[in-house]
């Protein structure tokens, strides 16, 4: 579960967040729609602790991500898998060891490594450019094969920025069609986008956010 | 975290900045390499300074007259002690036979002499370990007391010079190590410094992934004992090379580098030494950075 009770982020005395409140139960899957600049980013950052919130308490899993220590972090960061909007991929890496970096993280033994590997390029679909690097492939491909080191290791959480952002609408529906598989194996989902079309037909919950303030919660 | 995981990123990186890391092991090799040579000369300096003691000795002058008994309890009491090597006992006429020996080109001077002036000796050689200067005035003291002993000369000068020799070589010794050392660690911690900045970029996100400081600061350490163990082989290398140019080709102009001896041990001990200061440098490094 997540959970965010009374939460505000300021920059540089601007309000970015402004007491947003909220939960999304284990095993769930949400969108938080808005604007470019209305704080979705900042609220998913804010849950894998690249950003730590000014006022509030946020808690995943019943755990209060205040109470952490900083060695602790990492341990965090490993049950969270993050799609980020600029895909964050390690140029000088191939595609099979972008994906794999994330299991060599947690310990997972090589063998576990190669075939998890494998099975989440399968996944996204490019199995085929598994030792190509980033930079020769295209922004959806890339946006894929972000996704695919966010899913390998099996997240509780998966969160998303904009991933269909950068993908044709067929590969966006394929997408999110893997993102609904894995939320009915039990992973909690919360995708942030500004596609209203991608919400037409898939959407289960939508938050709104509107200059960091939450306007809108409509569960459908 | 897998160790192995380490070392091959850490390889992957050697890789990829091989020029900074090329550069970074050859000037470890020639700061291992002038320990080495420094190693090389304070040890020769070392070995002549060793064998100084040998030849050191102290004259203890006997009474006159004294019985064949008395000297005979002398020179027994003397070998008794464990800070004496041997003695030898030089009567008057010995004495006198080696200084008209020692004057033969000046004998005028014992010209007139009607009977013999000088006194029965006992030359006494100490083990190396008591030829210093403390030891060798407490032992004269204590030879001094001895009864039928009138005096006793030794050259506390010779004691004195003998142990200042040996003490500046091993303080020069350490003070060549540890400033070279010191640059050893400097050249690895610029070097891993550098690529620590160069990879600032995949160091953030391998830490939004979930890595622990430990996963991101291993391969550094590795890259930095690397850097040190090639750094010491190429020392290694370089130090061959020194020898056979000193004993094959140098010697034949100048005979006496042939008696040089060369301290293998040292070599061996190279690429270790290598990888302890290889170590320490990256370590600084990335202590120094906020993980």
């Amino acid at each position: 579960m997540i959970a965010f009770e009374n939460v505000s982020k300021f920059y540089d005395h601007n309000t970015v967040l402004k007491n947003i409140t909220f939960t999304v139960q284990k095993g769930e899957m949400a969108f938080i729609t808005g604007p470019s600049g209305a704080g979705k980013s900042t609220l998913l950052k804010l849950m894998y602790m690249e950003e730590l919130p000014d006022e509030g308490n946020i808690s995943i899993e019943d755990i209060h991500l205040s109470s952490l220590k900083m060695s602790e972090i990492p341990l965090l960061r490993r049950n969270i898998g993050v799609v980020f909007q600029d895909f964050k991929l390690i140029n000088n890496l191939t595609v099979f060891d972008n994906v794999a970096l994330a299991l060599h993280i947690r310990g997972v033994s090589e063998r576990e490594v190669h075939s998890f590997s494998s099975e989440a390029l399968k996944k996204v679909g490019l199995r085929h450019v598994a030792d190509s690097y980033p930079k020769s492939l295209s922004g959806g491909e890339q946006q894929r094969v972000a996704i695919a080191r966010a899913i390998v290791g099996g997240p509780v959480v998966l969160l998303a920025d904009e991933p269909t952002g950068n993908l044709d609408p067929d590969t966006a529906l394929d997408i999110i069609t893997l993102f609904r598989e894995l939320n009915s194996q039990g992973t909690t989902i919360l995708i942030a986008t500004h596609n209203r079309e991608l919400l037409k037909n898939t959407v289960k919950r939508l938050l709104r956010l509107d200059s960091g303030t939450l306007t809108e919660e409509t569960v459908l | 975290m897998t160790m192995s995981y380490s070392f091959i990123s850490a390889f992957k990186s050697l890789g990829r900045e091989k020029w900074i890391n090329i550069l970074s092991t050859l000037t470890v090799a020639s700061s291992l390499l002038i320990i080495t040579l420094a190693v090389f000369f304070l040890y020769n300096i070392e070995l002549i300074a060793n064998h100084l003691p040998e030849r050191f000795s102290m004259m203890a002058y006997l009474e006159d007259p004294l019985s064949r008994e008395e000297t005979r309890n002398i020179i027994d009491s003397l070998k008794k002690r464990p800070e004496v090597a041997n003695v030898k006992y030089i009567s008057r006429d010995d004495a006198l036979i080696e200084l008209k020996h020692t004057l033969k080109d000046s004998r005028s001077l014992l010209e007139g002499l009607d009977e013999n002036p000088l006194t029965s000796s006992i030359e006494i050689k100490l083990r190396r370990e008591f030829v210093t200067p403390s030891s060798t005035s407490r032992i004269a003291e204590e030879i001094r007391k001895i009864p039928g002993i009138d005096t006793i000369y030794y050259g506390e000068r010779i004691a004195e010079a003998i142990h200042l020799l040996k003490q500046s070589v091993r303080n020069i010794s350490i003070i060549i190590f540890l400033t070279i050392s010191l640059g050893v660690v400097f050249v690895v911690y610029s070097t891993v410094k550098i690529l620590f900045y160069r990879k600032n970029e995949e160091i953030e996100i391998i830490k939004l992934l979930g890595a622990t400081s430990g996963f991101i600061r291993t391969p550094f350490l590795i890259e930095g004992g690397i850097i040190g163990l090639s750094g010491g082989i190429l020392g290694i290398v370089g130090a061959f090379v020194f020898y056979f140019a000193v004993t094959y080709r140098l010697s034949t102009v100048i005979p006496i580098l042939k008696t040089l001896v060369f301290p293998f041990e040292v070599l061996i001990a190279l690429p270790f030494v290598g990888i302890i200061l290889g170590v320490i440098g990256s370590a600084i490094a990335i202590g120094r950075i906020r993980l």
